[in-house]
């Protein structure tokens, strides 16, 4: 016997402006919405440093046409990395602080 | 505006005067191009700027590439194997001053988008020092 597959929710709720206007960030004081922003910004890191180790292969194999291209895609990536490293480091900061708290 | 704003715009002047530089360059390499009169001479190639709307992030693209003039300079050169019955042949009407002044010009314009490109990383780095002990 075989079970059908559940159709996606397609949803048919026209946005209204009280929607639109809602910002989407209201969710985020939930909990561990820390740890999906950080797992988003670390994605979003490690899609940087694939973009520049790909225009670094093409680099090295000559099928670069800009040679910033892959200089700027390099600073980006490792801005963005030195950005999201301090984003977890005063996080862990405020983790030690509140740690630190007795009685 | 995303977060290397900065960095995406000096990166489009970048591609620009890369862009400029071939140009140029091509149109040296074909300045004694020598072509026979009964065809149309090299044409010198420039390269056509144009802003980018600021709902695209502001910056600059390549429009496209204009062309030189296709008559060219007629030049008297009876042992020319390419000369016609009266001994002319077809030069590219380029100023070979005026492509060297281009040149340092694009060479400038990529300098100075590359230096920008630095000093916003550089204030990007300064911004992550902030707070820090």
């Amino acid at each position: 016997m075989t079970i059908p597959a559940i159709s996606a929710v397609t949803s048919t709720v026209a946005p209204s402006s009280y929607l639109a206007t809602t910002p989407t960030q209201s969710t985020s004081a939930t909990d561990g919405a820390f740890a999906s922003t950080l797992a988003s910004a670390v994605d979003n890191v490690q899609g940087l440093q694939s973009n520049a180790d790909s225009l670094a292969i093409k680099a090295v194999t000559g099928d670069l046409a800009d040679v910033h291209q892959y200089t700027i895609a390099a600073t980006e990536a490792s801005v963005t990395l030195e950005l999201a490293a301090a984003v977890r480091n005063k996080a862990v900061d405020a983790f030690s602080e509140i740690m630190r708290m007795q009685a | 505006m995303t977060t290397f704003g900065a960095i995406g715009i000096a990166g489009s002047g970048l591609n620009v005067y890369r862009h400029w530089l071939d140009a140029v360059s091509d149109n040296i390499a074909n300045v004694n191009t020598v072509r026979s009169t009964d065809e149309s001479a090299f044409q010198a190639r420039y390269i056509v700027a144009e802003a980018n709307g600021a709902d695209n992030g502001g910056g600059v693209h390549v429009a496209g590439a204009a062309f030189g003039d296709a008559e060219g300079r007629l030049v008297y050169e009876p042992t020319n194997p390419l000369a016609d019955t009266d001994g002319y042949v077809r030069y590219p009407d380029i100023d070979l001053s005026s492509q060297m002044t281009q040149l340092i010009m694009a060479q400038r314009g990529y300098q100075a988008n590359a230096a920008v490109i630095d000093r916003a990383k550089d204030m990007y780095s300064t911004a992550l020092t902030i707070g820090r002990n």
